[in-house]
């Protein structure tokens, strides 16, 4: 077949076409084109007052100036996408690590971080490792760790639990007998916001870890398709089938969504016993139901599953965001002592003020001073203890394989696709 | 051009091809061309080079990053062996189907109700109004919250709602995007319909009142004929409005449960924003812009739109 290139002309003229404002009123000033000084382009949400603090304290210093931009939150990996590869690309980006950043290295956008850590060491070892590995592609470092981490953690409501009898589970066997007391007493086992798809794929995660160890997820990413329908990733979904048939989440959770504050309402009004979630919701309960937070919210790891091969210790989550630098930039030390701020001090003190747990090796002693310090130590001990800590899928893999990914977890969840539909879906994914 | 802001003096000089007799035979000048040269511009601008763009990447490969590659049939080759396109075809057309078949009758009922000229009408259909004026994403979040199944109106109904699964199963996502549409729609074509019932000949009413006609045969034997015209008019912009529903979808569903609600508008976002398969999506696009074309052309082959040239009403 014939591969003719169209013109970089024909390629921005649709980029204004699809994407509207997205491209034709993005970001003002957002050109690195500027001499003496460099974009960083961040999700915009709470957490900005921090990079904003972070680019001051950099800029008070250094001869190049850090100028911050940000998007909002759900607008941001499109406006990325459709700047990155144009001359009004930032020099420093935001990111998951990850499969978000895959397409970039693929498309030589990126910079290589080995240059810089090799200059400063510090820049890799300061960082716990596990969570430093999420953003290093083909074996090359291409990000640096810029917020906190998030962990995926079982939450219970202590009430609901001691009034059904039931503790909290340390086994798959103990879950399901909890599951069995809490519906008894005529109460949904386990809150989930399905509508949000992602909270869906939590219980995927987890359930695959400890069946199957770290390494089938990894080989499948790798391209290894024959591990969707090994004898391990079968067993995975029946006990997830078995979980749901048991009726541990209802059957309205399609309807319900974390987003929205759905989900946590149930588990906070005591109309679940359980919430599978991402280390955010210890915040969320604090700021929408302070009471319930402080005395009847209960958190712990996954259960562990008799005979799997997961290791126990091994979490899921957001490992954490990263700053990814592009090839382009014309101020690459200057953005290495930039990234250096990444584990000061001041940044610590900074994250864990808003509640973020930065991944740092430094981290820890900062925590005792923190607002939360025994939620936030239980954290960082998981983190720094995990053996294997599995970005979420739908982060692993790049963005084209979301959408289908989650359409399938969602249909095998609630019974519309069997165990041979989903395996098959899972194979179709791209990896690339 | 000149003669554009002269047409009065024009008049008796010569007869010009663009003049038209109107019915009472009074020489009508029509405005000459130039007028519509700022429409032209921006619909070339933003309709026809936009469309022309999207066809000509429908043939490429195109992630956003590097320069798009001419893929030949790819993209399309995929979406025909694509079964949620297929899928999402089919729910599309029953969506639009769904929609006329619930909206029509509503809004003929209310716009001829809201023609009458009594006060009391004129209040209650400014009420009625109101979701006309509500951005679409204003009432997306409106109703997923009103909907909610263990906080919300389904939660004090369970007799009504069961366990209130309703954007979580396929009939119950289906029938809340065409309730919130309908909502949110009827108001437009009542509007259309209030317009058109007021046009109607008072004399014809009358006529049929000395022949003896009840409220009843005069609205199916004088109203209904005579708002054939914006019947049409409104069922076509149902079909065009309903094949490309998106935003409600976005919010409300999400395409879900699964795909069930994965309508083609929202398929086409889903691949160019969310996979940044920008060919694959402006395939989507020009298959919904073919399929759009056809539908209209046919409501108005069949309805005999084309082949009526009087302008007023019905007549």
């Amino acid at each position: 077949m014939i591969r003719a290139r169209f013109s970089r002309t024909a390629a921005v003229g649709v980029t204004l076409a699809l994407g509207l404002s997205l491209a034709a009123c993005g970001g003002g000033g957002s050109s690195s084109g500027g001499d003496g000084e460099f974009h960083v382009l961040v999700y915009g949400d709470a957490t900005n007052k921090v990079e904003k603090r972070i680019v001051e304290t950099f800029n008070k210093t250094s001869k190049v100036k850090a100028v911050l931009d940000t998007v909002p939150g759900a607008d941001y990996q499109k406006k990325l996408q459709t700047v990155i590869s144009t001359p009004k690309a930032p020099d420093v980006f935001f990111n998951w690590g990850g499969g978000s950043i895959q397409p970039f290295v693929k498309s030589n956008l990126l910079l290589p971080l080995d240059d810089l850590i090799a200059k400063n060491p510090e820049l890799k070892s300061n960082f716990l490792p596990s969570v430093f590995n999420t953003a290093e592609v083909d074996g090359k470092a291409y990000g640096v760790p810029m917020r906190g981490t998030q962990p995926v953690l079982l939450f219970s409501n202590k009430k609901v639990l001691a009034d059904a009898g039931a503790t909290t589970p340390k086994t798959w066997d103990e879950l399901l007998d909890a599951v069995k007391k809490i519906k008894a007493k005529g109460v949904t086992p386990i809150a989930l916001g399905g509508a949000d798809q992602w909270p869906t794929l939590m219980w995927f995660e987890y359930l695959y870890d400890r069946v199957a160890g770290p390494d089938l997820f990894k080989n499948a990413l790798a391209g290894d398709k024959a591990a969707w329908e090994s004898a391990e990733s079968r067993k995975a979904l029946a006990m997830i089938k078995e979980l749901v048939d048991a009726g541990a989440f209802g059957t309205n959770y399609d309807s319900v969504k974390y987003t929205d504050n759905g989900s946590p309402a149930l588990l906070s009004t005591g109309k679940a016993g359980f919430e599978l979630m991402g280390s955010w919701a210890y915040s969320t309960q604090q700021e929408l139901n302070p009471d319930f937070a402080a005395k009847d919210l209960g958190y712990t790891g996954f259960p562990t599953v008799e005979g799997g091969k997961g290791d126990p210790a091994d979490i899921v989550g957001n490992t954490n965001n990263f700053y990814s630098v592009l090839k382009k930039t014309k101020h690459a030390d200057a953005i290495g002592e930039f990234l250096k701020l990444m584990y000061s001090d001041e940044f610590v003190k900074a994250q864990l003020a808003i509640g973020n747990l930065p991944t740092t090796t430094n981290t820890a002693k900062f925590l005792d001073a923190s607002d939360n310090p025994d939620y936030l130590k239980y954290q960082f001990d998981l983190v720094d203890k995990a053996t294997s800590f599995q970005l979420s899928w739908n982060q692993a893999y790049p963005p084209a394989a979301d959408a289908p990914m989650m359409q399938a977890i969602q249909q095998f969840f609630n019974g519309s696709m069997d165990a041979d539909a989903f395996i098959k879906a899972m194979q179709a994914l791209s990896a690339k | 051009m000149v003669a554009l802001t002269t047409p009065v003096k024009s008049e008796g000089q010569r007869q010009r091809p663009r003049a038209d007799r109107g019915p009472s035979g009074h020489t009508v000048a029509r405005p000459g061309i130039g007028w519509a040269l700022p429409a032209a511009l921006f619909f070339t601008l933003f309709a026809i080079v936009p469309l022309v763009l999207v066809a000509v990447l429908s043939f490429a490969s195109w992630n956003g990053l590097e320069a798009p590659r001419f893929a030949g049939l790819d993209n399309w080759t995929g979406l025909l062996h694509d079964p949620v396109m297929i899928k999402s075809l089919w729910l599309s057309v029953l969506l639009t189907g769904l929609g006329v078949v619930t909206q029509t009758p509503l809004s003929i009922l209310l716009g001829v109700w809201a023609a009458g000229r009594q006060r009391n009408r004129a209040v209650l259909s400014a009420i009625f109004f109101v979701p006309l004026l509500l951005s679409a994403t204003a009432i997306s979040v409106l109703w997923r919250a009103l909907l909610d199944p263990n906080f919300g109106v389904p939660a004090q109904a369970r007799w009504l709602f069961g366990d209130g699964n309703l954007l979580g199963s396929r009939t119950g996502a289906i029938s809340v995007l065409v309730l919130v549409a309908t909502w949110q729609f009827t108001p437009f074509h009542a509007l259309i319909y209030q317009g058109a019932a007021r046009a109607v000949p008072e004399v014809l009413y009358q006529a049929a009142a000395i022949d003896g006609a009840g409220r009843v045969r005069r609205f199916f034997h004088i109203t209904l004929p005579q708002l054939r015209n914006s019947i049409i008019t409104s069922v076509i912009l149902m079909v065009v409005g309903g094949l490309t529903t998106f935003d409600t979808v976005l919010i409300l569903t999400q395409g879900g449960p699964g795909t069930d609600t994965s309508i083609s508008a929202y398929y086409m976002y889903q691949k160019a924003f969310r996979e940044f398969d920008f060919g694959q999506g402006s395939a989507i696009a020009l298959l919904l812009v073919v399929v759009a074309t056809v539908i209209s052309l046919i409501v108005v082959r069949i309805s005999g739109y084309d082949k009526m040239a009087g302008t007023k009403e019905g007549m």
